[in-house]
């Protein structure tokens, strides 16, 4: 029993995630944060984006110390 | 020779004692005011807590199956179930994160600002206010006041009776009447006071320790990330003058009815706002010089003028 993704995968995962976020937050309406029907708070959308873009850089770095 | 009280007399006397004294009918309104906050505090929560179940059932929607899915990936291994996973419990999470607060169209805010200036033009009618309005700012908060000039605490805007620019004295302005005699004019509360108090919230800074230079760089800022009430604000200070330039505001459907005469005045919230701010930044009095707005309402210029402090 072992979890089956590697650094990598999560890493891809991540920087992925962290794109469309990023665009979503970007796209999203300046003056009221909606997207089509559904209201969201975009400072925080774009807090989430960031964090998951510096989660991915975590992984280049872990893998820059520990290549596989 | 001693008196005999009558019947009559004797009744009126219970029912005199029956007859609440000011005091205690001062006392009676006090408490049920008191009761009444508790009240509207409660139903906020519960408003509150109504909000938040929607969205936490959503995330918990997501967020259950994403665990099961990540934990049983382990078991068997499997990536595609360790992705799904992943993203369930990613997404829960972000719905958890980025619900919203409450929003509201932009064009029921200035509408529901048009009856208060409404109101205010007919106060204007009345009482036959010549002058422009001055914003005359509070006292800091950290200075202790003693309780009859507890009203110097607020910003106010006075509008004289007579065109000349003199403010009523500090005994009137803190008393907290509606009416001044010396000089004749009104006391109003401002259409951006409140907004102020949210900016300030935000600002988590004192804003009477902050210079003008750095208000006109910050407080354009805050307002466009933070409020979003307009889709460009520029703010500069020359010669004891601040000038505000406003694009696509949200309150430029005012500026459509011309009849608002208290609109030229007070200036729309967001503009009465920053009145408010500039106020309490400096210590000075304000005044609002010009309005100009474009034919298309798009943008609103306004000049404040900075009076002795």
């Amino acid at each position: 029993m072992r979890f089956p993704l590697s650094i990598s995968d999560i890493g891809l995962w991540l920087a992925v995630t962290a794109i469309i976020l990023l665009v979503t937050s970007e796209l999203l309406s300046s003056s009221s944060g909606r997207l089509g029907n559904v209201a969201v708070e975009k400072k925080r959308l774009r807090i989430a984006a960031l964090a998951l873009g510096l989660g991915f850089m975590a992984t280049v770095v872990m893998r820059v110390f520990q290549p596989i | 020779m001693k008196k005999k009280m009558t019947s009559n007399e004797k009744q009126k006397a219970t029912e005199l004692d029956g007859i609440p004294t000011e005091l205690e009918t001062a006392k009676q309104l006090v408490q049920s005011v008191d009761e009444l906050q508790k009240e509207t505090q409660s139903l906020k929560k519960q408003i509150q807590t109504l909000n938040r179940n929607s969205t936490i059932r959503i995330s918990i929607i997501f967020i259950v199956p994403g665990i099961l899915s990540l934990a049983l990936s382990i078991v068997t291994e499997s990536q595609v179930l360790a992705f799904i996973g992943l993203g369930l419990t990613f997404w829960g999470a972000l719905f958890y994160l980025v619900r919203p607060i409450t929003y509201v169209r932009g064009s029921l805010l200035s509408t529901t600002a048009t009856t208060l200036y409404q109101i205010t033009d007919r106060i204007i009618r009345d009482f036959n206010i010549k002058g422009k309005g001055i914003y005359v700012p509070p006292y800091p908060k950290e200075v202790y006041l003693p309780q009859h000039l507890k009203g110097l605490k607020e910003t106010i805007i006075f509008l004289s009776q007579d065109a000349n620019q003199v403010a009523p004295s500090i005994e009137e302005m803190a008393t907290g009447k509606f009416v001044t005699k010396n000089p004749k004019g009104v006391i109003l509360i401002p259409p951006g006071s409140s907004f102020l108090d949210q900016i300030e919230k935000t600002l988590r800074t004192d804003i009477t320790k902050m210079n003008l230079e750095d208000l006109c760089t910050t407080l354009p800022q805050l307002i466009l990330e933070n409020f979003q009430l307009a889709k460009e604000i520029e703010m500069k200070t020359e010669n004891n003058q601040i000038h505000l330039k406003t694009t696509d505001s949200i309150y430029r459907n005012l500026y459509r009815d011309e009849n608002l005469k208290s609109l030229r005045l007070l200036g729309d919230p967001l503009t009465s706002a920053v009145a408010c701010t500039i106020a309490r930044a400096t210590g000075k009095q304000v005044t609002i010089q010009t309005i100009t707005v474009s034919p298309d309402t798009q943008t609103i210029e306004t000049t404040f003028q900075l009076a002795g402090g």
